[in-house]
C-alpha cells in the first residue's frame, strides 16, 4: 500500500476529557469545540470554509445520547453543509479509522483539506449500561451471552500472557503508575494526579495510610473489576472529542511552516471472538497493521521516539508495545517495569496519560492520539514533552482487537 | 424437529441443538477444517461445501476471568468466572466456566468438561473443571 500524495496534519484540537466538567454538553457542543481549537492551532489560520469533507468517528451515541447519524449532525453543526461527512463506527478504533479515511481520501486527490475526528459522550449513562453498551463491541451471540464484559476480554489476554511468559500484575501496575504519573503533566488528561496522590486522599476518607503506590494498589481501595484486572489496571468513563485538520502536503504549505507529516497508515481486522484466534497473547491486527505502517514510511520499530497506544487496560500497553516491536514478545510488562516506557525511558509510551489517565471517551481516542502527536512533534506537549521527537506512532484497537488502525507521523 | 442434514450452518441452529443437548459444529468439505461455532463460509478456505459435526466438548482453558462487575443481566450471579476453552477436538468456543467465583480457583491449562445449562427457553454452553 502507497499513498498518491503525501498528506499532512495542519492543526489538532481536542476538549480535556473528562467524566464531570462535560456534564452540560452533548456530542455536537463537544465536537465543535475540539473543531475551534483545531482551527485555531492553524499558524497561519483557518477558515472552517476550507473544508472539503469531514469523517468523525462514533461508537455508540446511538446507546449513549439517543442521537445517531453523527457525521451529518457535526458537519451542519460546524456550518458545513452540504460538505461530504461520514461517521465511523469501528468501536475503539473508531476515529484511529477515521484517520485513515481522512489521510486516504485526501491522498486520492479527492479532497484538498479535510476534517477527521472522533467524539463520544459516555456519562449520562450509569457503569453498568456502560458496561452493557461497551459490550456491544464483542461478539453479542458467542461472547456476551457467555456473561463477558469488556474487561473480562482483556483479563482473559491477561491471564494467557502470564500463563505463557510469567508476566505479573504487579509489571501490570507498573503502567498505570506511569500513565497517571505522565496524566498529572497533561492538562488535558481527565485524572491528573499520581497513584499515590489519589491513595493519600481515599485513604484519608477511611483512615487508612499506604507506604507506597503498591501497598494501595493491592488494597480493598483498588477492586478487582475482572480478575486479574482492578479498578486502577482499568481505564475510565469519559466524555471528550478530538478534531485534526488534514491537508494535502503541497496545500499544507500554504497554512504552517511546520505541518507533522503522515509518515504511514496501517489498518488490519482479526477476529469478532478470541476463541477463533490462533493466539491470545498477542493482537495480530496490531502486528499486520504496524508492519503495513512501517513500510509505507520506511521506518522501523526503533526509529520510533514516542507512542501513544491503546492501553484500555494495562495488558494492552504489554500487548501493543511487544506487538508494536518495541519489546520482544513476552518482554513488555517487564520493560514497563524497568522504567523503559516511562517520559525519560529509552521507548516513551503514552506521554499524555493513555487512555488509563487521560481517559477514553471511546470514539475520540484514536484522533486524541493523533493530536498528541502534533504536538509532541513539534514540541509543543509542555510540561510531558518527549525531548527531541521527530517519529511518533499512534495504535489504536478496536475491541479486543478485531480492528487496528495505525499511524507513524514525522516531523 | 428438523433433520440435521437440513438445518441452515447459522447461530440459530446452534443455538436449537444445545437446546437438544448436542454441541454441533460444522467439518469443511474443502478443506477438512472444524468450525465451531457453525457458519455458513469455511474461515480455513472460504469453502461452503459443509457437514456437520457433533462435538464431545472436553478441553482445557486457554484464558479466564472471574467477573466483578457484570453486565445488568448477569447482576445477580456476580462474581462468576467465563473463558476460552480449547476443545480437544481442535476449535475453541467461549462459555462460563461453573463453579468458579475466584480467580485461584482455576489456571490456564486447567481440564473442562461441557455443561448445558438451561435459562428460559435458552440452553447455555457452559464448562465445569474437572
Amino acid at each position: 500500500m502507497r499513498l498518491s500524495r503525501n498528506v499532512a496534519v495542519i492543526g489538532a484540537g481536542m476538549t480535556r476529557f473528562h467524566h464531570k466538567i462535560h456534564a452540560d454538553k452533548t456530542n455536537r457542543e463537544l465536537f465543535v469545540e475540539a473543531a475551534l481549537e483545531a482551527a485555531e492551532s492553524v499558524d497561519n489560520g483557518f477558515q472552517m470554509g476550507d473544508t472539503d469533507a469531514l469523517f468523525v468517528g462514533n461508537f455508540s451515541s446511538d446507546s449513549f445520547e439517543n442521537q445517531a447519524h453523527t457525521g451529518a449532525l457535526m458537519v451542519d453543526w460546524l456550518g458545513l453543509c452540504p460538505r461530504p461527512a461520514t461517521r465511523i463506527e469501528d468501536a475503539c478504533a473508531s476515529s484511529g479509522v477515521a484517520v485513515n479515511m481522512g489521510v486516504l481520501a485526501v491522498a486520492s486527490g479527492a479532497y484538498d483539506t479535510v476534517i477527521v475526528g472522533g467524539v463520544e459522550k459516555m456519562t449520562n449513562l450509569g457503569t453498568e449500561e456502560v458496561t452493557d453498551t461497551l459490550a456491544m463491541a464483542a461478539d453479542a451471540i458467542y461472547e456476551v451471552s457467555a456473561g463477558y464484559t469488556f474487561p473480562g476480554l482483556y483479563a482473559s489476554l491477561a491471564t494467557a500472557h502470564f500463563a505463557k511468559y510469567g508476566s505479573t500484575w504487579e509489571q501490570l501496575a507498573a503502567i498505570a503508575i506511569k500513565n497517571h504519573h505522565n496524566g498529572a503533566l497533561n492538562p488535558k488528561a481527565q485524572y491528573q494526579s499520581e497513584v499515590m496522590e489519589t491513595a493519600r486522599i481515599l485513604g484519608e476518607k477511611r483512615g487508612m495510610t499506604f507506604k507506597d503506590e503498591m501497598e494501595f494498589l493491592r488494597s480493598p481501595l483498588n477492586p478487582v473489576v475482572a480478575y486479574p484486572l482492578r479498578l486502577f489496571d482499568c481505564c475510565p468513563v469519559s466524555d471528550g472529542a478530538a478534531v485534526l485538520i488534514l491537508a494535502a502536503s503541497e496545500i499544507a504549505k500554504k497554512y504552517t511552516d511546520t505541518p507533522v507529516n503522515i509518515g504511514g497508515i496501517g489498518q488490519a481486522s482479526d477476529t469478532m471472538s478470541l476463541h477463533d484466534r490462533v493466539e491470545l497473547t498477542s493482537l495480530s491486527a496490531t502486528r499486520l497493521a504496524a508492519s503495513q505502517a512501517y513500510k509505507m514510511s520506511g521506518m522501523r520499530p526503533k526509529d520510533v521516539d514516542v507512542a501513544d497506544v491503546h492501553d484500555c487496560f494495562t495488558i494492552a500497553e504489554v500487548l501493543a508495545t511487544e506487538d508494536l516491536g518495541f519489546f520482544p514478545k513476552g518482554k513488555g510488562a517487564k520493560a514497563a517495569e524497568e522504567g523503559r516506557t516511562a517520559l525519560d525511558g529509552d521507548k516513551p509510551v503514552n506521554p499524555d496519560g493513555g487512555l488509563k489517565a487521560k481517559g477514553h471517551p471511546v470514539g475520540a481516542t484514536g484522533a486524541a492520539m493523533a493530536y498528541e502527536m502534533f504536538k509532541q512533534l513539534r514540541g509543543e506537549a509542555g510540561r510531558h514533552q518527549v525531548a527531541g521527537a521527530e517519529v511518533g506512532l499512534t495504535q489504536n484497537v478496536g475491541a479486543s482487537g478485531a480492528t487496528v488502525a495505525i499511524q507513524i507521523y514525522r516531523r | 424437529m428438523t433433520h440435521v442434514s437440513e438445518r441452515a450452518f447459522t447461530s440459530k441452529s446452534f443455538s436449537e441443538f444445545l437446546g437438544e443437548g448436542k454441541i454441533m459444529g460444522a467439518r469443511c468439505g474443502g478443506c477438512g477444517k472444524l468450525i465451531l461455532p457453525p457458519r455458513p463460509i469455511c474461515p480455513g478456505c472460504g469453502g461452503k461445501d459443509l457437514e456437520w459435526k457433533e462435538f464431545k466438548g472436553r478441553g482445557a482453558i486457554r484464558a479466564f476471568t472471574v467477573i466483578n462487575v457484570p453486565l445488568t443481566r448477569m447482576k445477580g450471579a456476580c462474581p462468576y468466572a467465563c473463558g476460552v476453552v480449547a476443545l480437544d477436538e481442535g476449535p475453541s468456543i467461549t462459555g462460563q466456566i461453573l463453579g468458579v467465583q475466584d480467580g485461584g480457583q482455576v489456571t490456564v491449562g486447567a481440564r473442562v468438561e461441557p455443561e448445558l445449562v438451561r435459562e428460559g427457553d435458552k440452553t447455555k454452553l457452559c464448562f465445569r473443571p474437572l
